[in-house]
Formats: structure tokens, sequence, C-alpha cells
């Protein structure tokens, strides 16, 4: 019996030891796992290629669904006058009622989206300065800083429209406890963040034509918007105008429909549209306008309203090609059509610029140059020269000509709110109601976040 | 993959191979003047030869196993002393005094409420039992009809609360063991086959609108022998890191020691329907309706001189043609002009069930086998949808020596599912084109054509052109050999894998919506790969009459590997291609994820007189999922109980047959569900652009992140009385959940939504009873009841953020509330002046807003459990088994969606419950006046939709008879039974859907949300047993 259990601790002794082994020699090996679909975030931007890499990922961000893919671009032209929903996600009809509620899908999506393009702009900004890489050339370095300023001023342009005043954020994340507690800036910071970073682009950016990518071109397109909306008539005026002037590679196509349909992409009618590959980079947006019977939803689409504008000779003309009609008679909206997703979604049309130096020319009083760029759209589009004679029936002619211009595009809600229209055309009383809510969810997560006065 | 072990692994097992062979030639040395003893062992009963018994010469570990004619035959000395045991029997010790043939007689054991249970690591008498296991027969159960056994278990097991979810057979469960206690890791249990620690999560990354298969359907419920529930943390904490939402022990069949080979075929055929369907308006009440909504809009609009609204409400649609035909929305001809289709019929059929097993077992001396085959196919009540099990399994045994045996089990399966989208979503959604559509709108448009309504897709189409399927090939199976190094010291290793071989495809031709742009084709292969290699060492010294003393040690070390390769093609010539390869345009994806977990643990349990038992046990998990410093997580649990009947003051106390106390407390972890990569900060590299690469930030690190610990006490009571035909079972237990796993939500304006954290804290705190009463038990009749209740209270203890799921944040988890609580603007009544719905103003602001969104209710039961009777009489058996669930909550969505009011128009079908709306002053409802959607009356989240989702369930009824054996042995069968049975005979519950189990999504925080499914069916069998 003693020699059994002698036998017995030797064997638990020798046990032991092969755990032993096991613990302190293998087991670390054992668990260190690592991934293979990603990398960690300690090797990310770190020569030329992979600074462009991550600049590209901005501009993935930019044309993500919940951003120009497709739910912010839905909140420009949903809150307008000329989309009826027809799907089963009754958040759509939120916009249209004018009562959109702070748990609504759509605008977290565009939140969270518009905030992930910041701060992947903010680590291309906060990292491609440090690259020490003999290849990336001051020229090139300074091309993808410019075009991360430029994306972040479209993006805080973005927030500003929907929202007002939104959290600044100018440094990346970097960990967990990063960029907290940061509060709502005001409405002018905001705008004043977007004009600081289109200036700090613009020496940056190389003056080339490029529509898939920000140039100092895009740039001063941006800024003609950006002082249309802040009402410096002159200076949206001249910056229009440096593209207007620049007719070998910004031009009105004609007809209409030449700057989208059969497939066409990057248009001189283009000034800044984002590319979907239609495989890896998809644009989804095509699903929610599509009827079913081209697999899409037809989540919305034109409304009755809508539909006869577009198909009166004398205010649609050839823009009729916004609308077709489905085997069940059913209207349906056709500027995101392919099968395969790969739609542009256009940010900036040379279109808009003529607008808007129609706008910034009638509002400083100059009637006829006005009517000539407003006749110019009007002209491509297979219409007479507008009736319009006073200032004031000037601006209500370019005012639709929008409406029916961009129905499709993100700029009929934000024309009526920046004209203070929003009440007399859609019946939205209470200015407060100009912006939306801040999403729910983020009222939740961040403690230092105020709702807006409208939906408290 | 680097997994350096198997080389120091292989060298030690050598070395330990030497000593142990040193040490079996050592010990088959010592004894000698040995002759030959025989004798055959008889059942004092009767008086037939009993297999399998034990015969070990006293003091020594020498012996043998008496022959299928109860006959042995062995070497020992002349004074030797026989020891004779046997389950089932009392032991004997027979002294040989030189006797060399024997006739001897077994007694039966009386003490039959000794079972054995297996628990983890090892097995044991339930007189010896601390913690909460309960031990389900399956043969109780495998008759319900189900795609996998753990779907069987409702209503058995006291404390584990099972869903079904749909009545898609093979898809997933919910299976909750006292409550959950995770927000973003798992709450499912820990299945563990034959040793192997298996996936219970599904493979499946086709969209069927929310719903998933289950992997444990893969599990031919023939095969399995017992299974048994772990439920407090004395039980399951030898599985440390696994084990806090309870652990699934499953035993598979095996053969015995020289037995008689027996061949036992199952066959049963069976059909199957919905109890009922949904009640819908006909197309002129549907016009009626939109008419109505009309009027009201424009009163209202009026009102409040709403110009545009006016002009679009002007006119109703249901007008005669000519009634201002050019107007808009343009006349649709008068409500009694129009027509009603029926689709649900459509799609709706009477199912059929078939199922076949056909086993082989035995054994000689030193072999045991267990070989079988299963087929098991059974359709869906709605089209196309079915479910096809092929299995066969292999269970061998082999003694070595007498010290060492061997062992495999080799489970082989090919499941196959014909597939549909029966959840939520548009595109393919079965219940969407037959249910959702309204029932005015022809199913083909004026040219003749089939269209789908409502952006729903043809439900004619659907059902001709329907092609998705997968298939899953699964391979479990375990090697092991246990070597009895001492009569007191034993020692197991085993080699476990669990291989998955997920494939799924899918094509939509040009006929159905998702394909109408020249086809889309999909294609996934996904490979699941467990290994596993466990070690345990028990030693378990006599110590004298008083003490019981026994002591494990194991380690167990475990990797698994997912791998998924994905293609997918878009623009088909026509729809006779259908395969990638023709695709006009194709993307693929390759994914790979892996993690590995290394354990070790030990238990000492010591017994004192029979009458104190206590034990102590600790495991160490160390995670490749934490970082380096909180990679290791340490779960300890001790546990007592006390036999106060083997006291002296109660041993004499006969209406009292069993007394026994236990109590125990112990620490369990959780890190299933997680992310493998979780802690870590992440780029991606798919976020391109212009067709280059592009990389952006996915995740944020926490390398503070750590294990989520649940720490449980419970105790119990198990009590017999007289004789035990009564016998009940008490047990309390409280879980307290640490540490949390979370994703936390961080302001998105950092540019991520959230990172993984230990922040939560979740309680639960419940009891269980179990009672099993002997009605009657008199000469050829006996009439068993079987009754368990329990309650479990589970509650948010500590949560920074409240987080929103499901549709219309339907579900919100909050602090103070229980998990999947809903969230609802709660609907007092309906103003019988203005028809209009009055909402509970919780801020009272005079308005109502999110902020007056209220939790009311939640999916969890205040009592749920079942009740069995069997009644045995003569050649007859019968049983009725009801479960039930009490005081849970159900949000019909598909009530939501049906009873729009009108206001939906041709977008939605309208119930017939709406009908009952609020139409002149006076008028008391409860369905206010139509007037939008998601707007005053008829808001996302009202509270008019969730219902009481109580019910009592005639869940499973059989007949069988079993013939007489004079009457069959003449052609050489051994048994013969025949039996019909019924699953879901009869609901009783206040729900107004078809079932209350109903569930949408197969996401553990979006349960309760019943829309797009069917319901469970009643389901009749006819069967036949035959044992050869």
């Amino acid at each position: 019996m003693d020699t059994l259990t002698n036998q017995t601790m030797k064997i638990n002794r020798y046990y032991i030891a092969v755990i032993a082994v096991l613990v302190f020699g293998a087991c670390d090996n054992f668990l260190d796992v690592s991934p293979k679909d990603s990398v960690s975030d300690e090797q990310t931007i770190f020569d030329k290629g992979s600074s462009e890499a991550a600049l590209r990922g901005v501009y993935s961000a930019l044309g993500s669904a919940g951003y120009y893919g497709t739910s912010f671009q839905s909140i420009g032209y949903l809150s307008g006058d000329n989309i009826q929903w027809t799907g089963s996600q009754s958040q759509v009809q939120e916009f249209i009622n004018h009562q959109v509620k702070a748990d609504n899908a759509t605008i977290s999506s565009a939140w969270v989206a518009i905030y992930q393009t910041i701060n992947r702009a903010n680590n291309v900004l906060a990292k491609v300065p440090n690259v020490a890489d003999a290849t990336l050339t001051d020229a090139l370095r300074n091309q993808i800083l410019g075009e991360a300023y430029f994306i972040r001023a479209l993006a805080y342009f973005d927030l500003a429209r929907v929202w007002g005043g939104v959290p600044i954020l100018t440094k990346p994340t970097l960990t967990a406890g990063d960029n907290l507690g940061v509060r709502r800036s005001t409405t002018e910071e905001v705008y004043q963040q977007v004009l600081t970073d289109l200036q700090t682009a613009e020496p940056l950016l190389p003056l080339t034509t490029d529509r898939y990518r920000a140039t100092r071109k895009t740039a001063w397109a941006l800024l003609a918007r950006y002082y249309l909306y802040r009402k410096a008539y002159d200076k949206a005026e001249e910056y229009a105008s440096k593209l207007l002037d620049d007719n070998t590679n910004y031009q009105l196509l004609k007809p209409y429909g030449s700057f989208f349909q059969a497939d066409v992409r990057g248009t001189r009618e283009s000034v800044l549209e984002i590319f979907y590959n239609g495989t890896t980079e998809q644009n989804t947006h095509r699903n929610q306008w599509q009827p079913q019977t081209n697999s899409g939803t037809r989540q919305w689409a034109p409304n009755d309203a809508f539909v006869a504008l577009a198909n009166n000779a004398t205010v649609g003309g050839n823009r009729s090609v916004l609308v077709a009609k489905d085997n069940q008679n059913r209207w349906y909206g056709n500027l995101y059509y392919r099968a395969t997703p790969s739609d542009p979604s256009y940010i900036i049309r040379i279109a808009e610029l003529y607008l808007i130096r129609a706008e910034a020319r009638a509002a400083q009083e100059k009637l006829d140059a006005s009517r000539g760029d407003l006749n110019a759209v009007r002209d491509r589009a297979g219409l007479g020269a507008t009736p319009a004679v006073t200032k004031d029936e000037l601006l209500l002619a370019i005012e639709n000509e929008r409406r029916v211009e961009f129905a499709l595009e993100p700029h009929r809600w934000f024309d009526l709110v920046r004209t203070d229209r929003a009440a007399s055309v859609l019946s939205v009383s209470d200015k407060n109601r100009y912006v939306l809510p801040i999403p729910a969810d983020q009222i939740l997560a961040d403690t230092v976040l105020r709702q807006n006065e409208a939906y408290r | 993959m680097n997994i350096p072990l198997p080389i120091p692994f292989g060298r030690a097992w050598r070395s330990v191979f030497a000593v142990l062979s040193a040490l079996f030639l050592f010990s088959s040395t010592v004894s000698a003047q040995q002759s030959v003893v025989t004798g055959t062992i008889r059942s004092s009963e009767s008086a037939e030869g009993i297999p399998g018994v034990n015969v070990v010469i006293k003091g020594t570990s020498a012996g043998t196993i008496t022959d299928v004619n109860g006959n042995f035959s062995l070497q020992a000395g002349a004074d030797a002393v026989l020891v004779i045991s046997s389950i089932g029997f009392q032991s004997q010790e027979v002294p040989l005094q030189g006797r060399t043939s024997l006739q001897l007689q077994l007694e039966n054991d009386v003490r039959q409420l000794d079972e054995v249970v297996v628990v983890g690591y090892g097995s044991l008498e339930r007189k010896d039992l601390i913690g909460s296991v309960t031990k389900v027969n399956p043969a109780e159960t495998k008759g319900i009809q189900a795609g996998s056994f753990d779907a069987q278990l409702q209503g058995k097991v006291s404390g584990v609360q099972i869903s079904s979810n749909t009545g898609v057979p093979g898809d997933a469960v919910t299976i909750r063991v006292r409550g959950a206690t995770s927000i973003n890791a798992d709450n499912d249990p820990l299945y563990v086959i034959d040793g192997v620690f298996v996936n219970g999560n599904s493979l499946q990354t086709i969209n069927t609108g929310g719903k998933a298969t289950s992997p444990i359907s893969d599990i031919n419920p023939a095969d399995i022998e017992s299974i048994e529930v772990l439920k407090d943390a004395e039980a399951t904490a030898l599985y440390g890191a696994r084990g806090a939402n309870g652990v699934v022990l499953v035993t598979t069949r095996r053969g015995d020691f020289n037995q008689r080979t027996k061949v036992t075929f199952n066959a049963s055929t069976g059909w199957a329907k919905a109890p009922k369907l949904w009640d819908l308006t006909t197309g002129p009440e549907h016009a009626t309706l939109v008419n109505e909504f009309y009027r009201n809009a424009y009163a209202d609009a009026e009102r409040t001189n709403n110009a545009p609204n006016m002009t679009k409400y002007r006119y109703v649609p249901f007008r005669a043609t000519n009634d201002n035909p050019t107007a808009t929305p343009a006349p649709l001809g008068l409500p009694e002009e129009q027509q009603t289709y029926d689709r649900l019929h459509e799609l709706f059929r009477t199912a059929r069930l078939q199922s076949y097993d056909l086993s082989l077992t035995g054994g000689n001396k030193n072999t045991r086998f267990y070989i079988a085959g299963g087929y098991n196919r059974q359709e869906a009540i709605i089209k196309p949808i079915y479910f096809e099990r092929a299995s066969f399994k292999v269970n061998l045994d082999q003694r070595v020596n007498e010290k060492v045996l061997v062992g495999v089990s080799n489970t082989f399966t090919r499941t196959f599912r014909n597939q549909a989208r029966a959840g939520d979503g548009p595109q393919g959604g079965l219940l969407q084109a037959a249910l959702h559509t309204p029932t005015y709108l022809s199913p083909t448009n004026e040219q003749g054509q089939p269209v789908g309504r409502a952006g729903f897709d043809n439900l004619t189409s659907l059902l001709n052109n329907y092609d998705v399927n997968s298939t899953s090939l699964r391979y479990i199976g375990n090697l092991f050999a246990d070597v009895d190094i001492l009569p007191s010291l034993k020692f197991r290793t085993s080699w476990g894998v669990d291989y998955n071989n997920y494939d799924e495809s899918e094509y939509w031709n040009t006929f159905l919506l998702l394909g109408a742009s020249g086809g889309l084709a999909t294609s996934s292969i996904t490979q699941y790969t467990t290994w596993l290699n466990e070690q345990t060492l028990t030693y378990s010294p006599s110590l004298g009459d008083d003490h019981a003393l026994k002591i494990l040690f194991g380690n167990t070390l475990q990797s698994d590997v997912s791998k998924r390769t994905y293609a997918e093609g878009r623009g088909f010539a026509n729809n006779s291609f259908t395969q990638i390869s023709s695709a006009s345009t194709s993307t693929s994806q390759q994914t790979w994820s892996s993690n590995t977990l290394a354990s070790f643990f030990a238990k000492a349990a010591y017994g004192y007189a029979d009458r104190y038992l206590f034990d102590v046990s600790v495991r160490a998990d160390g995670s490749s999922r934490f970082g380096k410093a909180n990679r290791w997580g340490y779960f300890p649990a001790v546990g007592a109980a006390w036999r106060i009947k083997q006291e002296g003051f109660l041993r004499d106390v006969d209406a009292i047959s069993n007394l026994k106390l236990r109590v125990s407390y112990g620490i369990t972890g959780n890190q299933n569900g997680i992310g493998n990569f979780a802690s870590r900060g992440l780029w991606s590299g798919s976020s391109g652009y212009q067709g280059s690469p592009g990389t952006a930030p996915l995740q944020l690190a926490n390398d503070n992140l750590k294990w989520e610990r649940t720490s449980q006490i419970s105790a119990g009571i198990d009590a017999g009385f007289l004789d035990n035909r009564l016998t009940a079972e008490v047990n309390v237990y409280r879980k307290y959940t640490t540490d949390g796993l979370l994703q936390v939500t961080v302001p998105a304006s950092t540019g991520f939504a959230n990172f993984w954290d230990n922040s939560t804290e979740i309680s639960n705190r419940g009891f269980e009873l179990e009672l099993k009463s002997v009605n009657i038990r008199r000469g050829n009749l006996e009439w068993i009841t079987t009754f368990n209740v329990a309650r479990n209270i589970n509650k948010i203890e500590k949560l920074r953020t409240p987080s929103r799921y499901g549709s219309r944040d339907l579900i919100l988890l909050k602090e103070g509330s229980p998990l999947y609580s809903f969230w609802v603007y709660k609907q007092l009544y309906v103003d019988p002046q203005t028809g209009n719905a009055v909402y509970e103003d919780v801020n009272p602001d005079g308005k109502i807003t999110t902020d007056d969104r209220q939790i009311y209710g939640s999916i969890w039961p205040k009592y749920f459990g079942g009740v069995t009777n069997t009644v045995n009489y003569r050649s007859f058996d019968l049983s009725v088994f009801f479960s039930f669930q009490y005081g849970n909550k159900v949000y019909n969505h598909n009530r939501f969606f049906g009873e729009g009011g009108g206001a939906r128009e041709a977008a939605r079908v309208i119930f017939a419950s709406n009908l009952k709306r609020w139409q002149k002053p006076g008028d008391v409802t409860h369905v206010p006046r139509p007037d939008g959607v998601n707007v005053n009356n008829y808001l996302d989240g009202g509270s008019r939709w969730l219902e009481d989702g109580s019910f009592l369930r005639l869940r499973a009824l059989t007949l069988g008879y079993t013939l007489p054996k004079q009457a069959i042995s003449r052609l050489g069968i051994q048994n013969l039974r025949v039996y019909a049975s019924g699953t879901n005979l009869l609901l009783f519950t206040k729900y107004t859907g078809l079932d209350p189990e109903s569930s949408v999504s197969s996401d553990q925080n979006q349960q309760g949300i019943d829309l797009g499914t069917p319901p469970q069916p009643r389901s009749v069998q006819l069967g036949v047993s035959v044992g050869l």
C-alpha cells in the first residue's frame, strides 16, 4: 500500500509538472490569437500609401448609407413638398408631416454617419502631417490635408443645416475617453468652423478638375453655397462665378437627363459627386426609390403634386425624366436607378451654381444678370425664358426652379428654411422646428447634449 | 494557427504511459494460488440471469462482469471474498470458502430514488448530489414535434424557460436557465455532448428576416440517453467561464458489456396544421376604412386650416369611377365594388412529418457498441419550408485490459433546410406577401401579369420560385481513454471535435423582387471547428465506512476557428443561369476568426457518515479574447448538503422517506457572444473609394476588458414521503452578475457608436418547485403526476445609458427594470366623444412626446412550468403534458400593422379587429378613429398592441399500446409498441395573435415581438416502435 501511494504521488507530481509546463510555457502562446480581417489601430497612417488609403476611408464615410448614400439626403428632400411615403417605415412619414420625433431612426443614422466622417477626417488631419516618408511630397501631403479639411467643412455645414449648433470636434478619437463632454456650439460657431476649414483647404488643394474628389474649385463651389446660406450675396456671386467662368470644364448638359441617364458619371455637369463602383462600394439609395419590379422597395415616391409639376411642359420640361411609372401605374423617382448599385451621389452640380448666382444677383438687385442665370437652367430643361420681372418675382421663380431642378436631391427643405419660407409653403409655423431634434439615443449617451427647444 | 501544445504533450504522455505500463505489470503479478471460480447470478424476483453484474475480489481491482445469461468466471484464491454489485440491486459479499461454483441471487435495490445523475466531469447518485441538477428522460420528450431536443424540453425542467419563437422547424429557440445575466454576451446555456463543448450559435448568414437556425437541431433526439440541466453554481462552477447560463449535459446512448445485440426500429408519420389563421377585413371593409380615414383627415385639415392637407384629402379614393375622375387620388370604385382575395390559404398547408430511427446496441466481454441511423423530415405549415435531418452514430468502447478502457463517440449529421423568409422585411417575406398585403388588391395587374402589392412579393411567384437553402454537415465526436491507475485513482484523457460545414445558397430569379433586375445569387460557406482536449484525474481513497472523499483535477484546452467564404452575383442572362460564374458582376468576401481557451480545475468532495456532504471546487480559465492582463479568470464554488433523514431522530419516522437540505455558493463566468477581438482597437481595410482600398477606424480598444462574473447562492430541499410515493424538490436562488459585458454607447460625435466594456450588473432571483406523485400503483395500474413551477425575477441593477432594441424601439433596457421590458406609449382609453386615443402623459406637459414612453411589462413570465400525467394500465400507456406561462407580455406587431386604421391605404392589410374603431360620439371602444400613421391615434409603440402572453398549452398527448409478448415472440420480436401522439393540441390564451411564443427575431434583445412568423403547428403523429 505504501509503495502504491508513493507511486501515486510520483504520478501526481509528474502530472502537476506537466500542468506547470503548460501554464507557464505554452499557455500564453496558445492564448495569443490575432485577427486577420482587420488590423491594430496602432499601425494605421505611417507612409504615403497608408495616408492615401486613410483619405479614401474619409470619402467612403462621406458616401456611406447614413450620409450621402441615403439618410442625410432623404432628410433634405422628404422634408420638402415633393415626396410621399409609400413604404412600411413610418419614420419616413414624420419628415413629410414635419413631426419628426427624437427617436426617428433616419436622423440617428445621419448623425452617426456624419460624425464618423468627421472622425476619419480628424485622423487624417492629425496623423498625416507627422508621416515621415520621402515619397509623400509636400504637394501630395497638402492635397491630402486639403481634401480632409474640405470634407470636414462639408460635414459641419450639413450638421448645421439639419440641427443648428452641434458639438465641434477637431481631434480624432483614439481611446474610449477622448472627445467626451463636448457641449453644443452655437449655429454661428459651427458655420465659423465650416468657413475656417474651407479657407484652410482652399490653398492646400490643387487647382485641377476632379469630379470625385475635392479640389480648389470644389472648395470655391462650396464657399458659394456657404455664402448664399449666410446671405453674403456678393461673395456667393464671386465664388459661383469662379466655376461658371470655367466653362470648358463645367457646363449644363442638354437635355436634363444627360447628367445621370444611361449610366453616365462624372459629366461636365458635375462639380462633386461620390463615386461608387457598384461592388465593393455600393450606393443603395436606389432601393428606396425604385419600385419592387426593379428590385427596390419604393419606400417613398414623388407625390401627386410633384408628378404634375414634372410632367407640366411649362414647368418641368424635359425634367419629366425624374419620374417614371411601374407596372401597377404607380409613379416612382428615377434619378437613382442602376441595377448594379453604382449611382453617383450628386453633392454639387453646376446647375446649382447658376441658381446660387441667380439668387445672389437678384438679392443684390442685379435683376437682368440674375434672369440670365435662371434662364440658363430653364433653357437646359427645354423651357422658355422666365416671366419674372421684379426682384420678388424673380426670387420666387428661383425658389420654384430649385424645387423642380433638385427635387430628388437634398435641397428643398434647406432652401425653404434658409429663406424662412417653410412657414408659408409647408405650414411649419413654429420656427423652432426649422431644426430637427437631436437623436434621442445621443441625448441618452451624451450627458452634456441638450435637445433642441421644440423637441424638449 | 499557432498551437505549440501537442509537442510537450506528446513527450509528457510517453513518460506517463511508461510509468503506467510498469504499474500494470506490477499489479498483475501480486496474487498467487489461484483457481477458476464459475457461477451464475440471478434476480431474486424473476429468476432470470442478470447480465453486466460486477464481480470483484474484495481488496483488489481484479474482477469480471457477468455475460448475457448472468454467468461469470474468474481466477480467485480459495479464501477470497467476492463483491457482487449491479445498479438496481443490493450488493453482496460472498466468501468463497473453497467453493469453485456459485449460484447467487441478487435482491432488488429498494432505494430507487438513487438515480444516477451525470454532473460536470463525472456522475453520482442523486443522494450524494449537492447542486441543483434536473435530469430529463428523453423518452418522455422525444415524441414532441420540434426540430431540436432543447425545444422539446419546454415545461419539463423547472426554472428553465424555453420559447419556441416560430413554427419553422429547426429554427433557434430561446432557452434561459434561471433567467438571463447579460445584455451583449450570450445568455444561452453551454451544451456539452459526450464531453464536447458544442457550438450552440447559428452559423446562418442568409437573411431570413431576423430568424436564425438552431445548430442544436443537428442532434438526433433518438440518440440521447439522458439530458441533465445544471442550474446552480455548485453544479456549473466546474465549467467556470462557460457556466453562468447553466449547462446542458447530453449523454448519448452506448452499448452494455455482455449484452445480447438488440435492434430497435422506430417509425412515425404525422400531419401538422396551423391551429387558426388571422381574421382579415374583406375588400369592401378595407375600402370603407380608408374612406373614413380620408374624411377624418379632411375634417382635421379644415379645422386646423392646413391647406396642403385639405387638397390632399379632398376626395376619398374609393368613390365611383365617374366621380371627379381626374382628381387625385384617382377613383378606385365604390367600397362595395371591391373584390376580396384570400392569400393565407394559398400559403398555409397541412404539413407532412416523417421520422425513422434504427439502432443496434450490444456488447461482449470487452467491447460494447451503439450504432444508429436516423432520418427526420418535417415540413413547415407554410410552403415551401422544410427541414430534413439524416444522421448516423457510432459509439464504441473497448476494454484494452482490466485497467484501460478506450472509447469513441461519433455523430455525423446532414441537415438540409429549404428556407424562406418567415420574419421581418418586405422582400421575399412569405407572411408579408400573404398576410400583410391588402385583401382587395388583385394578385395580377391590368395586363394579367402577377404583381406584388404593397411593396411585397407576389405570393404565387414566391411560392413557385423560392430557391433558398442550406446544408449543414456536422461531425461531433470524441476519443477518450479511461485508465484505472489504482482502484482509487482514475485518469481520463479525451480529445473532442465539433466540425460544422454550413453551406448556404440563394437564387432570386427575375420573378421575385430581390432578383427583379437580372437575378441575384449568393453562396456562402461557413466552417466552424472546435477542438477540445481534456485530462482529468480522480482520486477516491477508501477511508473507512464513515468517510467518503473524492478529489478531481483536470485541464481543458479549446480552440474555435470560424471561416467564411461568400460570393454574390448579379445580372444573369436569363433565369436558367443560376450559378455565380454566369453573373455579370460578382463580389466576394472572406472572413476568419478564432479564439482559444485554456482551463484548469480541481474539486474536492467529502461526505461524512452518509449524512454530511461538502464540496469545494475552483476553475481557472484563460481566454484569448481579453488582453494579457485580464485574460485569466478564477471561478470557485462551495456546497454542502445535510441528509437529515439519515439522522437518528428521523430514521424511524416512516412517513418521511427522504429529507435533504442543500446549499451552495459559487462564481461562474461568461465571455460567449462577444467578438473574438472585442478588447482590441482595430482599423478595417474595407472602406474603399473609387475602386481603391481605404482604411478606417473600426473599434475602440479596451485593455481592461474581462470576464463577466455571476455569483449565485442557491438552497434547496429534497423531500420524499410514503416510500417516496410523493417527492418534492424546492430551490431558491439569487444570481448576481457583475462586470457585465456591454457594448457601451459612446456619443456618436466621437465617431464611434460604442465599445466593449464591463459595466452592467444584473440580478436574477427566484424559486423552483418540482413535485412528483405516484397517485396510484395497484396491480396493472400506475398513475404518476409530475408538476413543476418556477418564478424568476430579473432586474438590471446597473446600466449607465438605457439602450433600445427592436423595431420601433419597442424594447428598452434600463436600470431598475427587467431585461427586455417593453417601452410604449400607454393608451389609457379612447375618448368616447372625440374618438381619439388618450395616452398617459407621463411628464404632464400636455404633449405626447418620446418622453412619455414608459416601461410597461416585459417578456418575462411571472410563473412558468409544466404538468405531466402518465397512466400505465396493462399494455396501455397514456401521457398528458401541459406547459404554461403566466404574466408575460407580447407585442403583437402583426396587429400593429394590420390595425392602421385605413391610413396605410394600399400599403397594408387591415385586420378585422380594426372594424371595432370609434365612429361616432358615444362609441366605447379601444380602437380610436383613423387619423394617420405614427401620429396621434396610431403612434408607433402604442400599448394598444401590447398583449398578455400568458398561456396554457396541451404540449403533448401520447397514447401507446404495447403488444403482449406471447403474441409477438413467435415472430422473433421482443417488443412492439404502437402509439399516437399529438403536439400543441390545445392552447388557452388571451393573446389575439396566433401564438404567444412567436418572435420575429432571434436576437436575444429583441424577443417578444410577433411579426411575420408562423405559429407552432398543431400536429398529430402515428408511430410504431419495434425491438428485436
